[in-house]
């Protein structure tokens, strides 16, 4: 009779813990990380094997956790996504508005600018028109200054991002590590139950671990995991964590690189691609800095077009215009892995035709196998350039789209250097003239064809490509046939590609002759100074509003600023839409997780019932077989 | 599909959050009348209205350059309406010089209204715009373009003409230099004919004409025989091309208000054609040159000169006569080339007018498109804000009712 009593007593107890576990599911279902819980019921054999002999009560097996990897996995995936999506988000929205608005504030700037030239060439000798001139460049420079500053803002905020997230990575996977140290002993030391609340908060912290960083995890056979971001790099084995750091860039110390402390310093940020401090990495990569280009373009071309204009006119001394801006010309960056001692200088160059080559990006210069070869730094790919050395010195000078980079001496092999051609320009223009009659209105020359010319031709478009000084009184062109000329009556000289005309001499200023002009024919070219009221040189600069100067000549400096809204813009809502997209999907992870893991309360409020009536049950079991014990010793008058 | 209370709270926290943005997005689009705040919320658009907004600049400013340009095409235009009457009086006196009439007296009055009619033109030249810059002196607009000198004015300013942009590749010019208003062809035009210094005959120089083409040589038509009066036969002369030293006529005849008539080559067709009436000494001679530039302050002064020369004798008479002539020639040719200038500038009056209503209807035109890009449609965005309110409200109602099922509350 006895096992009646041990079979009632087991089930009592056994439904006392399945209650207690459906009481902590219900206490814990709003706790993050927690896994919905069960118990695991195993009837109690029989003691003998006999037909008739009956089971031996109930036992708790386990307690199970509810998880399912797969789920967790896509989860985390999921949540790298979005982090990396949520941290560019903020950066291209704020890129976004920087340039949307502030260049909006350029283009008007640079509107106003060029709507004073043609006011003051209306009036070329007005002290106030010049002034007007002078103050709407002052108003571009610090436009272009203040869309600068709030850009390298944001890098700033990038770099405090960076070291933030770099310390989280490292407390996350310090605590994972302690985690698997106490699981492994706690699974070795108890092998029937495993520690849930542990592998509850280890779940937890690589949740939240890859909510920052991609990260892969293996589990061991101990009940540890190891933990990798990136390419396999190894964050957490076993007990074991490689801590992340942070390295300033090997070309840019001012921008922080991440890198582990086994590694040596190398950057590791190529292989960080997810989570948030993956897309605090793309944000100044494909938004920040590349923003940051562009508006030092638009600055290059804006200096470069004003200055090159003023040197081919006259101000009110009568003496060739000095440059209306100043601006730094870029900056090429010694790796500071180089092993040898070159340092480069790099040269943007101001024509028309470097300005139309010049673009946005930044270049990667590097010396192997005795030749230098010229890489995009964002993409990799190759860029043609040119090497020449000069005959003189010995240095070497390499040539690539609007630029030109000229090496101290011979780098050792594997050296390089990043060329930043307009990287600083929006930061450093600032208006260089102080008095309104330093600037150029008028031209500095007139070229007039004799009355008894024969042939069509004309010369004009003066260019001084090689700053020479003004000739001093009139030049007299003569051609001796429609391709040869000589200049006031000095040898023949053969017309230049394009009917370039030399004067005074060979690399001096350049008129360019159209029209075929018949031998014999001549053109007097006389200085300008003194015409107070020429105002050729401030139409051409008022012109330039309207002219191709960007991208190989097609797109005028206001239409390549609307240009840039439009494609931050589009930057920003395709980040937008992809951010909003992977939310839903986020959602929907979360959802997966929480039906296998989460804690419904009226699944619980059912096993509660369910436990509380199989609880009164073997209770009122336990009563019956008192009773029929009882029965027995009434009827056997063991009772008094 | 197994939803718990927690994942339930959190979808219903998701599409909250969504629905409120979006309020908030229909709102701002309502409340600030703009169809987008930040251009990611419309790239291409706001692109676009960054450019439209630089070229509704541009225009205006294209606008204030013509309003610019009209008022110094105005103001040239006015002065040379007031030199052009100046010219008119200035050819009534020297005709009234010329009718034969005159005692010496009335020529020494005649020449002192001629000298005040110089010095009116020479202010006119002399013109300075609102700005205080000379209006003719080409492009050295501080610099007085005519001071005066004995044999006239000199022309101190240069040969530049300012432009004014009026549009994209579109210029205008707003002035005339000194150069192009006041100097003149002299003679007909093409050809001007003298009388020698030394002439003693009574030979006055009329009409003249090109008869084909003129060659462009100088030539000395020299008479070589004169009629002794009462004797009225014909004189004869000969003409040489003195370009080119070879005789085209020899032994021309000629009577008193007859014709010379001058061909290029000897024998040939006329070219020229010079009318002479009175009576040439035998040895008096004509010069036939290409018309050269002339200022009319140069012919002011010789007109002044001639003028005020004694004329009694009969040689100097002619010699006045001839002296009126060609100032009148000259004077006509200044009105000639005046109003050709005051029909360029009525010309370019025309283009800075057609510039300004086109650049009002592209203003026009730049503010509609801006504002079809930039404008939010009230009507869409009420009624995108009213549906809006609607999903929420009934967001929050559908939460109540999910969040109050519950099993507990049936278990007591």
């Amino acid at each position: 009779m006895s096992d009646l009593f041990d079979i009632s007593i087991s089930a009592l107890q056994s439904f006392q813990t399945a209650i207690s576990v459906t009481s902590n599911n219900i206490a814990n279902a709003n706790t993050p990380g927690y896994a919905d819980e069960s118990v695991e019921l195993v009837g109690t054999a029989p003691q003998g094997t006999t037909a008739t002999a009956t089971g031996d009560g109930v036992t708790v097996a386990a307690i199970n956790r509810s998880v399912s990897a797969l789920n967790n996995t896509q989860l985390y995936t999921s949540q790298s996504t979005l982090g990396q999506l949520n941290s560019l988000q903020t950066y291209t929205n704020q890129v976004d508005n920087i340039v949307g608005t502030t260049a909006g504030g350029l283009t008007t700037s640079l509107q106003k600018y060029y709507s004073a030239w043609s006011t003051l060439a209306n009036d070329p000798t007005s002290t106030a028109s010049g002034q007007a001139v002078l103050s709407a460049a002052q108003a571009v420079a610090s436009s272009f200054q203040t869309t600068n500053a709030q850009l390298q803002q944001l890098n700033t905020g990038i770099n405090s991002g960076i070291t933030s997230d770099v310390s989280q990575i490292n407390s996350l996977a310090s605590s994972i590590a302690s985690l698997n140290t106490q699981i492994a002993s706690g699974s070795v030391g108890s092998s029937t139950q495993t520690p849930n609340a542990l592998l509850d908060q280890r779940d937890e912290q690589v949740s939240n671990l890859s909510k920052l960083v991609g990260i892969s995890t293996t589990a061991n056979s101990d009940g540890s995991i190891n933990v990798f971001i990136g390419n396999g790099e190894p964050l957490v084995l076993n007990d074991n964590i490689t801590t992340l750091t942070t390295v300033p860039d090997a070309f840019n110390a001012s921008q922080l690189d991440v890198s582990t402390s086994t590694n040596g310093g190398n950057s590791i940020n190529s292989q960080i691609t997810s989570g948030d401090l993956g897309g605090l990495l793309a944000a100044r990569t494909q938004a920040v800095n590349p923003a940051i280009n562009q508006i030092g373009q638009l600055a290059t071309a804006v200096a470069a077009s004003a200055n090159t204009q003023q040197g081919l006119g006259l101000d009110s001394s009568g003496s060739l215009g000095s440059n209306l801006f100043s601006v730094s010309a870029g900056q090429a960056i010694a790796s500071s892995n180089n092993t040898g001692g070159a340092s480069a200088t790099l040269t943007v160059g101001t024509s028309a035709a470097s300005l139309g080559a010049l673009t946005a990006d930044n270049y990667v210069l590097s010396y192997k196998g005795g030749a230098y070869s010229l890489n995009d730094a964002a993409t990799g790919k190759s860029v043609t350039s040119t090497t020449t050395v000069n005959s003189v010195t010995g240095l070497s000078t390499v040539t690539g789209p609007g630029f030109s980079v000229t090496l101290s001496q011979t780098p050792a092999a594997g050296d390089q250097f990043l060329i930043q051609p307009t990287a600083t320009a929006a930061g450093s223009i600032s208006v260089a003239l102080t008095n309104p009659s330093q600037l150029a209105s008028a031209s500095a020359f007139t070229a007039t064809a004799a009355a008894a010319n024969n042939g069509s031709g004309s010369l004009g478009s003066f260019s001084n490509p090689a700053n020479a000084a003004l000739p001093s009184g009139a030049t007299t062109i003569a051609f001796t046939s429609a391709t040869t000329y000589t200049v006031n009556g000095g040898a023949s000289q053969t017309l230049g590609a394009g009917g370039i005309v030399s004067f005074p001499a060979a690399g001096g200023w350049q008129a360019t002759l159209t029209g075929t002009p018949a031998a014999g024919d001549t053109f007097s070219i006389t200085s300008n100074v003194g015409q107070t009221g020429n105002n050729v040189n401030a139409l051409a600069n008022a012109s330039q509003q309207n002219q191709g100067l960007l991208s190989s000549g097609t797109a005028s400096i206001i239409a390549s600023t609307s240009a840039l809204v439009t494609a931050v813009g589009s930057q920003a809502a395709q980040v937008n839409t992809a951010q909003t997209a992977q939310t839903a999907v986020n959602t929907q992870a979360l959802a997966n997780v929480q039906s296998v893991s989460g804690v419904n309360l009226d699944d619980e409020a059912a096993s509660l019932l369910k436990w509380q009536q199989a609880y009164q049950a073997s209770a009122q079991a336990l009563q019956i077989g008192n009773s029929v014990f009882t029965t027995f010793l009434d009827a056997i008058g063991a009772t008094t | 599909m197994r939803v718990t209370e927690s994942s339930l709270q959190t979808q219903f926290i998701a599409q909250v959050n969504t629905l409120e943005s979006d309020i908030a997005t229909t709102e701002s689009q309502v409340s600030t009348g703009l169809n987008y705040t930040e251009p990611s919320e419309d790239p291409a658009a706001a692109g676009t209205v960054d450019n439209y907004d630089a070229a509704l600049a541009q225009s205006q400013q294209y606008t204030a350059n013509a309003n610019s340009a009209q008022t110094a095409l105005n103001t040239e235009s006015t002065t040379i309406n007031q030199v052009q009457s100046q010219l008119q009086s200035l050819r009534d006196l020297a005709l009234e010089a010329n009718s034969g009439t005159e005692s010496s007296q009335d020529q020494t009055a005649i020449a002192t209204q001629v000298q005040q009619i110089q010095s009116s033109l020479l202010g006119l030249a002399n013109t300075q715009d609102g700005n205080g810059n000379y209006i003719f002196s080409g492009y050295a607009t501080q610099t007085q373009p005519f001071t005066q000198s004995p044999s006239g004015a000199t022309y101190n300013g240069d040969q530049g003409q300012p432009l004014i942009q009026l549009a994209a590749g579109q210029t205008v010019a707003t002035s005339d230099n000194g150069a192009t208003v006041f100097n003149a062809p002299t003679g007909n035009g093409t050809f001007t004919t003298t009388a020698a210094a030394g002439n003693t005959g009574s030979g006055v120089i009329g009409a003249t004409t090109v008869a084909s083409t003129y060659s462009g040589d100088n030539y000395a038509i020299t008479f070589t025989s004169a009629p002794t009066p009462p004797a009225t036969t014909p004189s004869t002369y000969n003409v040489t091309d003195t370009t080119t030293n070879t005789q085209v006529v020899t032994g021309g005849s000629y009577t008193p208000g007859g014709t010379i008539d001058i061909p290029k080559v000897s024998g040939g067709a006329t070219s020229v054609q010079i009318t002479l009436s009175g009576q040439p000494a035998t040895g008096d001679s004509f010069t036939v040159a290409p018309s050269t530039s002339q200022s009319i302050f140069t012919t002011i002064q010789n007109l002044v000169t001639a003028l005020q020369t004694d004329s009694v004798s009969s040689s100097t008479s002619t010699q006045l006569t001839n002296a009126i002539n060609t100032a009148i020639n000259n004077i006509s040719q200044s009105l000639t080339q005046t109003s050709n200038v005051q029909a360029s500038i009525g010309g370019r009056l025309n283009l800075v007018t057609t510039a300004l209503s086109v650049n009002t209807a592209q203003q026009t035109q730049l503010q509609t498109s801006i504002a079809g890009l930039q404008s939010s449609n009230y009507a869409t965005a009420y009624t995108a804000l009213e549906t809006e309110n609607t999903t929420l409200s009934a967001a929050f109602q559908a939460y109540t009712i999910t969040e109050g099922l519950s099993l507990f509350k049936y278990i007591s």
